[in-house]
């Protein structure tokens, strides 16, 4: 069973990445619990008695496609700041969507922050309670909410 | 007639594609200039006349609230229309936005068709009721 947090994220997730990326993903397991991404983005939530982390994590093919898709362009015309400006856009509207579902009052909505997921960088995304997706059967990346308290 | 827009947006990526938007939906765009946050979009209109504003809330430097201020404050561009692309869901910062003088918003995500149908009916176009009015603004 979906917690209430994989819900409402799914929720905006879908409808972020078929509004404005024109991608769909399905949920799920989509791949071994151990699987490696390329990028993280997150954005925090922020009120007096805390912060809502959401977190992101998604391949590089997965991000050059949905790039490409929201700036109108080739795959191959995609370069690495493009795929972190738009996972920043991305971050940033699933952030916004969740607000707005959850509807917590005294809630604002921090600035985004994009990495690369390599060797020598920290992922500091928790990986045991994660929303998996897949684009095309595919495993393209994860997303999870944090409670961090003040 | 065709209108000069200023878009307003820390994301290079926000930026073409509310500008591509703007192409597809028909939009009668005349010149389009580009500011990434409220201090540049202020100096750019001191020196060009636009028709048309469309800024984010969240920005650095100078922020959609901070620009609107200042807008309005040194009486700049006199009432041309600022209408806010956000992901703010914050009801009562967009109401505080609207008061200040803002002539509606639009969430991201957000559809072509909901970008036209906003500003045919800010910028007066008589077709703006046949392309519907699902978005949110109000009017003051």
């Amino acid at each position: 069973m979906l917690l209430e947090w994989e819900q409402v994220l799914k929720h905006v997730i879908s409808d972020v990445l078929e509004t404005m990326f024109f991608s769909m993903v399905d949920f799920g397991e989509c791949g071994p619990e151990d699987q490696c991404f390329d990028y993280g983005s997150e954005i925090h939530l922020l009120s007096h008695a805390g912060c809502t982390a959401i977190s992101l994590r998604v391949s590089e093919e997965f991000a050059r496609m949905i790039t490409a898709n929201f700036l109108g362009v080739e795959e191959n015309q995609v370069n690495d700041d493009d795929m972190k400006d738009s996972l920043k856009e991305l971050a940033n509207m699933i952030g916004g969507g969740y607000h707005a579902r959850v509807k917590e009052a005294g809630w604002r909505l921090g600035i985004p922050e994009v990495w690369k997921i390599g060797p020598e960088s920290m992922d500091s995304t928790q990986r045991d309670a994660e929303l998996d997706f897949a684009f095309l059967g595919e495993p393209a990346g994860s997303a999870t909410v944090n409670y961090l308290p003040a | 007639m065709a209108y000069n827009v200023l878009i307003v947006d820390d994301s290079k990526s926000m930026r073409k594609v509310i500008l591509k938007t703007l192409q597809l939906s028909g939009f009668s765009l005349g010149e389009c200039l580009e500011a990434s946050n409220g201090r540049e979009a202020l100096e750019i209109l001191e020196g060009k006349w636009i028709d048309l504003i469309l800024a984010d809330v969240h920005m650095p430097v100078m922020d959609g609230m901070g620009f609107i201020v200042s807008l309005r404050d040194k009486d700049i561009c006199g009432d041309t229309p600022v209408v806010f692309v956000t992901t703010e869901a914050n009801e009562e910062r967009l109401n505080q936005l609207m008061k200040l003088g803002a002539s509606g918003y639009i969430r991201k995500p957000f559809r072509p068709e909901e970008i036209r149908a906003l500003l045919s009916r800010i910028m007066g176009e008589t077709d703006a009721f046949r392309m519907g009015t699902s978005v949110e603004t109000r009017d003051f």
